[in-house]
C-alpha cells in the first residue's frame, strides 16, 4: 500500500495506521484467591462489616478498608484479621501460626 | 384632727356624713374641706369608742344606697318628665352618673374599706380551693357593694326591658348597613357594658350576669336573623355572588360585634354567623364546587376559600378532593398520552409544569394552606407512580434518571440553567415511590457517562448526587460517590504515569488516558472479560501502566475492559488523512490491514481472538461507514472484508458510531430485574434485622417495621414480603412460634 503509486503519501516511512489516543478503562480487584472475606463474610472489595457500619472512609472518601494476605497466601480484610489473631494466631483458613505475607495499598 | 380614737354618737356624724355621701354619688361639688372632714368622720366612726361604729356604718351606708338606687330608678330611670327620648338613653345617663359617683364614694370610705372589710374578706388562697361559705351577711367593700345594689334594684328590675331595646338597635344597626348614629352607638355599647362592668369586682364568673341576660338572648337573635339573611340571599344570588356576600357580611358582623358588643362574645358570634352562613349551607357552597375548580375561576375559588377556612378540615375535605382529582387528571392528561424519542424530557417537564402552576395557584389563592399543599403533594405521587396497566411498571423513575442524563451531559444548555433544571427535577423525583429503580438508572447512566466523558460539567454532577443524598440520605448516593472518587483519583494517577514517562524518557507515541475503576462500585452489567488478543501497539501502554501501577499499589490485580474503551486512530493511505474515533476492538481490527487489503472473517476473529457476537456487532459499524468493504451481508467465516481505498469524507475527524452506547431495551429490561433481586435481598435483610432486635413479633408488625424501613427507597409490595419471610423461614433463620400461625421468633 505504501509505495502504491496513485496514493499521494509522503515518501517517508509513515505507518498507514497510527494510534493517536487511547481511553481505556480497566477494573482493579485485590489479587486473591477468594473473592470473599471468610471472617466477616463480605466481599474483599467491600469494606468488612464493622466499617460499613461505621461508615469509616479516609480523606479520599473511599472506604480504607484493606485486605491482607498471610505466608499460606490466604486473605482477609485487614480489619477482621486483626480482631481475630487477639483471640487465635493462626490462619482461620489452614489453621497455619498466622504472619503477613503483604498488606494491600 | 386628732387620730385618738374618741367617744361619739353615731346620730350625731351619721347625717352630716349621709348628707355629704349624697353629694358624692350625684357628682355634685364638694369641697375639699368638706371631704376631708367626712373622710375623717368614717375615721372617727370605724375607731370610735367604747364601741366601733364600723358594721352599723355599714349597714346604714347600704341603706342609704339602697334608697338612693330606687329613688334614682323611678324619678330618672322610669319617668320621662325631662322629655329624654327613651329607656336606654336614661339607663345610660343614669348609670354613667351613678358608676362614677359609686368610685367617689369608695375613696371616701376607704378607712372603713382597708381597716374593716378587707379583714375579713377571704383571702385569695381561700376563693381558690373554694371553701367558701357563702355568707349571706358578709361585707362588701363600698364600691362593690354600690355596684351589687344597682344590680339588685336597677338591672334586675330593667333586664328583659333594656335587652329587647338593644336588640332593637342592634337590629336598626344592621338594617341600616351599620350607619347608626355614632351617640346611639355609644349609648348601646355604654348600656352593654354595664352588665359586665357591674359585677368586675368578682374574681370569678364576673361575665355570668353579662352572659345570661344579655349575650344568650343576643345571640339567638343574631341566629335567627342571619338564617333569615342566608334565606333571603340564596333565592336572588348564585353561587359565586353567595359567598361575595357572606364574606361581606362576615365583615359587616365582625365590625358591628366590636361595636356594641363586650370582647369575650366576638368568637361567639362569628361562629354563629359561620354556622348560619356557612355550616348549614354547604350543600349550596359546594353546589358549584367542581365546575369552579376544573375552570379555575380564581375569584371564586379565593372566596370559597375564605368562605371555608374557619370551618373544621372534615367539611372542607370536598373542594379539596375535587381539587386534588382535578390536579390528577390535568396530570395524566398531560403525561399519558406522550410518545417518541424525547418521552423522558417531556414526562418531566410537563409534570413540572402542571406543578408548579399549582403550587402558584394554592400560594395564590388558598394561601399556601397545608391542606391543599398535600392535596398537591397526593395527586402528583398518584401521576407519577401509576402504572399504565397492572401487569406494566411504572417507568417514572427511568425517565426522570435519563432526563438528568440529558441535562448532565454535554450540551450547549448554560451552566445556571442546567442548575435550576436539576432543581426543579429533584421536585418531581421526591413523588417517586420506586426510588431505587431510579438509584439503578441513574448510576449506569452516570457510569457511561463518566467513563465516555460525556459529562457536561464535574460540578454539574457533584451538585446533583448532593442533592440526591441531602433527598435521600447517604446509603442512597455512597455508591455514586465512589464512582466519582474513582474517576478523580484516575485523572490524578494519569497526571502522575505521564510524569513518570517523561522522567524516565518513554515516550509511547500515543495519547493515554486510564481510568481504574474499583470494580465492584460500578454497574457495568456483566464485567465478564470478552476474550481479545491485545494487538502489540497496545501491549507496551499496558505493561508500562501496569508496571507503575503495580508500584504504587500493592496486592491489586488490572482487568481491562477493553469494550469500554475507544481511541483514535489516524488514517493515512487514503488522500486526505483522517482521525477516526473508534472502539478499541475496531482499531484492533483496522491495524491488522497495515500489511494487508484483504483478510476473511475467520482470520480476522482467529488473531483478535474475539467471539461472533463481539466481531459482528464491532464490524456492523465499520462496514456501514463504508471504511471497510464486505463480500457478503453474513459477516463471518470466509466472508472477506477489504480496506475501501476510495473512501472520501468531507470532515477530516469523525467517529464510528458504536453499538454500545445506545440503551437496548434487554438493558432496561435487565435493570429493573436486577431492581427485584436486590429489593429481595434488602427485604430479606430488614426482616433478619428487625427480628434480631425483637426475637418474637407479630405478622402484621413485622410487616408495618418492614414498610417503614424500605420507606426511604421503595414501596414493596406485601406478597413480595411474604415470599421474603417464607424463604428466611426455609433458611432457618426465623420460625412460626408454636402456639401461633401469625407469630415469628428469630432463631439465632
Amino acid at each position: 500500500m505504501a509505495d502504491d503509486p496513485d496514493n499521494s503519501v509522503p515518501a517517508e516511512p509513515e505507518k498507514m495506521f497510527t494510534l493517536k489516543r487511547w481511553n481505556c478503562v480497566c477494573f482493579w480487584n485485590w489479587d486473591v484467591e477468594c473473592d470473599v472475606c471468610a471472617i466477616c463474610r463480605v466481599q474483599v472489595m467491600d469494606s468488612c462489616l464493622r466499617c460499613q457500619a461505621d461508615n469509616k472512609r479516609d480523606v479520599m472518601g473511599r472506604q480504607d478498608c484493606v485486605v491482607v494476605w498471610g505466608e499460606c497466601n490466604h486473605s482477609f480484610h485487614h480489619c477482621c484479621m486483626s480482631l481475630w489473631v487477639k483471640q487465635n494466631n493462626r490462619c482461620p483458613l489452614c489453621q497455619q501460626e498466622w504472619s503477613i505475607q503483604r498488606m494491600g495499598k | 384632727m386628732s387620730l385618738k380614737p374618741k367617744i361619739v354618737e353615731f346620730v350625731d356624724v351619721w347625717p352630716r356624713l349621709r348628707c355629704i355621701a349624697e353629694s358624692v354619688i350625684t357628682l355634685t361639688k364638694v369641697e375639699r374641706s368638706v371631704w376631708n372632714t367626712s373622710f375623717s368622720d368614717v375615721y372617727t366612726l370605724c375607731v370610735a369608742q367604747p364601741e366601733p361604729m364600723a358594721d352599723r356604718l355599714y349597714s346604714e351606708t347600704k341603706h342609704f344606697l339602697e334608697q338612693h338606687v330606687q329613688e334614682m330608678l323611678t324619678k330618672k330611670v322610669l319617668t320621662d318628665e325631662d322629655g329624654r327620648p327613651d329607656l336606654l338613653q336614661r339607663y345610660y345617663t343614669t348609670w354613667m352618673e351613678y358608676s362614677q359617683g359609686i368610685k367617689y364614694l369608695h375613696q371616701l370610705y376607704i378607712y372603713l374599706n382597708q381597716q374593716h372589710i378587707k379583714k375579713q374578706k377571704i383571702t385569695d388562697t381561700e376563693s381558690f380551693y373554694g371553701n367558701l361559705s357563702s355568707d349571706a351577711a358578709e361585707q362588701m367593700e363600698i364600691g362593690e357593694l354600690g355596684l351589687d345594689i344597682w344590680r339588685l334594684y336597677m338591672v334586675e328590675y330593667l333586664a328583659s326591658e333594656l335587652v329587647r331595646h338593644i336588640l332593637e338597635g342592634i337590629a336598626a344597626d344592621r338594617a341600616s348597613n351599620g350607619s347608626l348614629d355614632h351617640h346611639r352607638v355609644q349609648i348601646i355599647n355604654g348600656v352593654i357594658h354595664s352588665f359586665v362592668e357591674v359585677q368586675d369586682y368578682k374574681k370569678t364568673g364576673s361575665l355570668k350576669l353579662y352572659q345570661e341576660l344579655f349575650e344568650g338572648p343576643m345571640l339567638e337573635a343574631s341566629g335567627a336573623y342571619y338564617t333569615d339573611e342566608a334565606n333571603k340571599l340564596l333565592q336572588r344570588c348564585s353561587v359565586s355572588e353567595y359567598m361575595q356576600e357572606v364574606i361581606r357580611i362576615l365583615e359587616y358582623e365582625s365590625r358591628r360585634a366590636q361595636k356594641f358588643l363586650h370582647v369575650s362574645s366576638l368568637p361567639k358570634l362569628r361562629k354563629q354567623c359561620e354556622e348560619k352562613f356557612i355550616n348549614d349551607r354547604l350543600g349550596f357552597i359546594y353546589s358549584e364546587c367542581s365546575e369552579m375548580v376544573s375552570q379555575e375561576r380564581r375569584q371564586d375559588l379565593r372566596n370559597m376559600y375564605i368562605v371555608l377556612k374557619p370551618i373544621p378540615d372534615t367539611l372542607k375535605s370536598e373542594l379539596i378532593t375535587t381539587f386534588l382529582e382535578h390536579i390528577k387528571s390535568e396530570g395524566l392528561a398531560t403525561v399519558s398520552s406522550l410518545k417518541g424519542e424525547n418521552i423522558h424530557i417531556a414526562f418531566v417537564e410537563n409534570m413540572l409544569k402542571v406543578h408548579q402552576k399549582y403550587q402558584e395557584l394554592i400560594a395564590d389563592v388558598f394561601e399556601n394552606d397545608s391542606l391543599f399543599l398535600s392535596a398537591l403533594d397526593k395527586a402528583c405521587a398518584s401521576v407519577i407512580n401509576r402504572r399504565p396497566t397492572e401487569r406494566q411498571p411504572c417507568r417514572s423513575a427511568e425517565y426522570v434518571a435519563k432526563y438528568c442524563d440529558t441535562l448532565l451531559k454535554k450540551s450547549k444548555t448554560c451552566e445556571a440553567e442546567i442548575d435550576q433544571k436539576l432543581t426543579n427535577n429533584i421536585t418531581i423525583f421526591k413523588y417517586i415511590e420506586d426510588k431505587d429503580v431510579y438509584q439503578k438508572f441513574y448510576s449506569r447512566l452516570l457510569a457511561k457517562r463518566l467513563i465516555h466523558e460525556q459529562s457536561q460539567s464535574m460540578d454539574a454532577e457533584e451538585g446533583m448526587i448532593n442533592r440526591l443524598k441531602q433527598a435521600c440520605g447517604y446509603e442512597f448516593t455512597n455508591k455514586l460517590h465512589r464512582m466519582f472518587t474513582d474517576i478523580s483519583v484516575s485523572t490524578d494517577l494519569n497526571n502522575k504515569f505521564n510524569t513518570h514517562l517523561k522522567d524516565n524518557n518513554v515516550d509511547l507515541g500515543i495519547n493515554l488516558s486510564i481510568k481504574v475503576l474499583q470494580a465492584g462500585a460500578w454497574p457495568l452489567g456483566s464485567t465478564q472479560v470478552i476474550p481479545f488478543a491485545v494487538p502489540q501497539e497496545f501491549e507496551k501502554s499496558i505493561k508500562m501502566f501496569e508496571d507503575y501501577y503495580h508500584k504504587l499499589f500493592s496486592g491489586r490485580k488490572l482487568t481491562w475492559l477493553h469494550h469500554m474503551c475507544h481511541g483514535e486512530l489516524k488514517l493515512s493511505h487514503l488522500k486526505k488523512s483522517y482521525i477516526v474515533t473508534m472502539q478499541t476492538y475496531q482499531m484492533a481490527i483496522i491495524l491488522l490491514f497495515e500489511t494487508c487489503d484483504s483478510l476473511s472473517c475467520r482470520e480476522i476473529q482467529n488473531t483478535l481472538q474475539l467471539n461472533d457476537e463481539t466481531f459482528q456487532k464491532h464490524m456492523q459499524p465499520m462496514i456501514e461507514s463504508k471504511l471497510l468493504n464486505a463480500s457478503s451481508e453474513n459477516l463471518a467465516g470466509e466472508t472477506r472484508i477489504e480496506l475501501n481505498l476510495d473512501y472520501t469524507n468531507k470532515r477530516t475527524k469523525f467517529k464510528i458510531s458504536s453499538a454500545l452506547q445506545k440503551e437496548t431495551p434487554q438493558e432496561v429490561e435487565h435493570t429493573i430485574n436486577s431492581v427485584d433481586e436486590d429489593r429481595k435481598l434488602f427485604l430479606q435483610a430488614a426482616i433478619v434485622r428487625i427480628m434480631k432486635a425483637r426475637k418474637v413479633l407479630k405478622h402484621n408488625a413485622l410487616i408495618q417495621e418492614v414498610l417503614s424501613l424500605s420507606k426511604v427507597s421503595f414501596t414493596p409490595n406485601i406478597a413480595m414480603i411474604k415470599k421474603c419471610v417464607e424463604s428466611l423461614i426455609d433458611k432457618q433463620y426465623i420460625e412460626r412460634t408454636a402456639n401461633s400461625g401469625d407469630e415469628y421468633s428469630y432463631m439465632a
